[in-house]
């Protein structure tokens, strides 16, 4: 369901070159911070563009490449915090961890990103607006734009019982299967019927016997004589 | 809602919060909410050698669903309450 960061080129065609939103479902643009410059993991900078906070996700788009954009869903960003200090990096920026897939093989996809880059697989974003004085204005409507998308808890619940069930269900049919088929071998197969045969004399006489000796199994026998028919 | 009030209790304090992905940070809890995303503040990484980008970080937000462990000082803990509390929640009550 989470994946990471991915190219966002959907741009409204009047010119503004705003990003187009799924308002029908209920996204809001949150926050709009002009002149912000974009670094992707240890990528160099990317410059001059325009961050859109929505009240899902964080989307930067270039001003100068109308096709250039990345977006990312709060669902996605981990852990996001501002960083200050010019040793850990040269400007101030808001520093993201991204949430990726994680079963990906990484050795091979390592080799491969250096000619394309997978921006699927990466796993840092620093935001670093010309104005820095904005970081905690952004610090802090990243902080709702998280709170406003919590983790669907419920849903995944309902998708995982609904697998479960699914996953049920075709284990119940996979059972069902398996009971038509020992019923099958029951009946069709050659030991069962060897073993019909011994049964037959080797039931009748302990039966005689009981008859016999007890008259307590009588319900027993007439069992016995019930299930033949079925058998033949 | 256990953990949720009972992180609440303990803002202000000083906590390790280990991640999933096995950065641990280091700091002075500022406030949890209901998803138990974490707020910290004078944050500082605890492996720096090997996360040294993030120890200019100095508040810092984490996703409740990306959190591991959340160490606690020791006498953050009142035993007894979490007792209760615990026994109170798996009661249904």
């Amino acid at each position: 369901m989470v994946v990471g960061l991915r190219e966002f080129a959907l741009r409204t065609g009047d010119g503004s070159g705003k990003p187009i939103l799924d308002e029908p479902n209920g996204e809001e643009l949150m926050l709009v911070q002009p002149s912000v410059a974009v670094a992707l993991g240890n990528r160099s900078i990317e410059s001059p563009g325009t961050l859109y906070i929505t009240s899902r996700k964080l989307i930067w788009l270039s001003d100068v490449d109308m096709a250039k954009g990345y977006a990312v869903d709060f669902l996605a960003i981990s852990l996001h915090a501002v960083s200050r200090d010019p040793e850990a990096y040269s400007s101030p920026c808001i520093y993201t961890q991204i949430e990726v897939e994680e079963d990906e093989d990484e050795d091979e996809s390592d080799t491969e990103s250096t000619a394309v880059l997978d921006l699927s697989k990466i796993r840092e974003m620093r935001l670093v607006p010309s104005d820095s004085s904005q970081l905690d204005t952004l610090f802090d409507v990243f902080c709702e734009c998280a709170e406003l998308n919590p983790e669907p808890i419920e849903e995944e619940e309902e998708v995982g019982g609904g697998h479960n069930w699914v996953f049920s269900a075709d284990q119940m049919d996979v059972h069902g299967g398996a009971e038509e088929d020992a019923e099958w071998q029951i009946s069709q197969s050659p030991t069962s019927v060897i073993g019909h045969s011994n049964g037959d004399e080797g039931l009748a006489q302990p039966m005689l016997e009981l008859q016999i000796n007890d008259q307590r199994f009588e319900d027993a026998e007439e069992m016995v004589h019930e299930s033949e028919p079925k058998d033949h | 809602m256990l953990f949720f009030s009972y992180f609440k209790d303990l803002v202000g304090q000083e906590v390790t919060v280990e991640l999933k992905n096995d950065l641990a940070i280091r700091g002075t809890l500022h406030s949890v909410d209901q998803y138990l995303n974490i707020k910290l503040e004078n944050t500082r990484v605890v492996d720096q050698d090997k996360y040294p980008h993030m120890l200019s970080v100095r508040n810092c937000f984490i996703r409740g669903s990306v959190v591991r462990y959340v160490q606690l000082p020791p006498d953050g803990v009142d035993v007894d309450l979490l007792h209760d509390a615990a026994r109170r929640e798996a009661r249904g009550g």
